[in-house]
């Protein structure tokens, strides 16, 4: 059995590196760290300058995004469950929101539009960004 | 079809004779009267419709120009974008950038990229200059911007009768040396597909 003071320092490194792991989504969402990313039809990467999430999504309360209707990535819009697309009502889960990033395919089977890259993303990166996206869709929520 | 042939044969007589009243009048033409030529949302467009001799502002020296002067003699292709635009606009820039990496003989061979603005009231030579330098744009890709009172007409034409701003049409339209539309791609084409279209106008 644990003693108190190690289950602290256990429940301390593992804030840590949630936070980490948010920090780390922020920085991806932003593009202070490049994603790499394709559009649909194209075999070449995009620029990552130009497949930024951050060009076309706001997250949560923080500013728009001028003229773009792109939609605002909440906690409410990923995890309740609704129809998108035509499709059936569904939610995401982590595992969806990777596969929609690297496939273009929704929760419901249905393709996200053409203007939407398809990212190359390992489950690390994609953790984070799912993690920046779920825990900063509340508002004033960010750890 | 039995229609087929009748159909084609009334809508080149239109097209001939907006060609004519074009040739006649300039810039008098509305582009909406040519954008119910334009059946396809892409793909090749025949008979060509003829592009309109409307005025434009050009990006950097803010000189006025007629779109159909630019167009003659040269193929291009053309984009709508605005530089205020953050989300598809940039996706586009970059993939004009990638056509001219892929025709580096785009001169020699009188071929032009055109990034026509839909948003001239915000659109000022400078900041059209500046967003094509976002792109290292060389030359043979200018940008311009179209009055405001003839917008609506070329989003009609060159935009499949989009007309939100936030979701304008990202296509490339292929005009050839005669200053006709020819060609419409689908959304967001691939540099190569576009690269390849000028190559064969």
């Amino acid at each position: 059995m644990l003693s108190a003071a190690a289950t602290a320092q256990t429940t301390s490194v593992q804030a840590a590196s949630a936070q980490e792991e948010y920090l780390h989504g922020e920085a991806l969402f932003s593009g202070t760290i490049d994603l790499h990313g394709r559009m649909y039809t194209h075999v070449a990467e995009m620029p990552p300058a130009v497949v930024r999430c951050s060009n076309c999504h706001a997250v949560a309360d923080g500013p728009g995004v001028a003229r773009s209707l792109a939609p605002r990535l909440t906690h409410n819009l990923l995890l309740l469950r609704r129809t998108r697309r035509g499709g059936p009502p569904t939610n995401y889960n982590r595992n969806d929101f990777c596969t929609l990033l690297r496939r273009g395919v929704d929760p419901g089977f249905v393709m996200i539009s053409v203007e939407m890259p398809r990212y190359t993303i390992d489950d690390a990166n994609c953790r984070a960004l799912w993690r920046y996206l779920i825990e900063s869709g509340h508002e004033n929520s960010g750890p | 079809m039995k229609t087929a042939a009748p159909d084609l044969a009334r809508r080149r007589m239109w097209v001939g004779a907006a060609a004519v009243c074009a040739a006649t009048l300039g810039s008098a033409i509305a582009p909406h009267a040519l954008a119910a030529l334009v059946a396809a949302d892409h793909g090749r467009i025949d008979p060509p419709v003829p592009i309109p001799d409307i005025p434009v502002r050009r990006a950097g020296d803010g000189a006025s120009a007629g779109l159909a002067v630019l167009l003659r003699g040269r193929a291009t292709a053309l984009h709508l974008m605005f530089t205020g635009c953050s989300s598809v606009c940039p996706i586009q820039g970059a993939i004009f950038e990638r056509v001219q990496a892929l025709l580096p003989d785009q001169q020699a061979r009188g071929i032009q990229l055109i990034s026509l603005s839909i948003d001239p009231l915000n659109d000022t030579p400078q900041t059209m200059r500046a967003w094509l330098k976002r792109f290292e744009a060389r030359d043979g890709w200018i940008a311009v911007a179209p009055e405001p009172k003839n917008l609506d007409g070329l989003l009609d034409l060159f935009g499949a009768g989009r007309k939100l701003i936030e979701t304008h049409a990202t296509q490339v339209n292929i005009i050839d040396r005669q200053g006709a539309l020819v060609f419409r791609t689908p959304e967001l084409p691939s540099a190569d597909a576009v690269a390849d279209i000028l190559r064969r106008v």
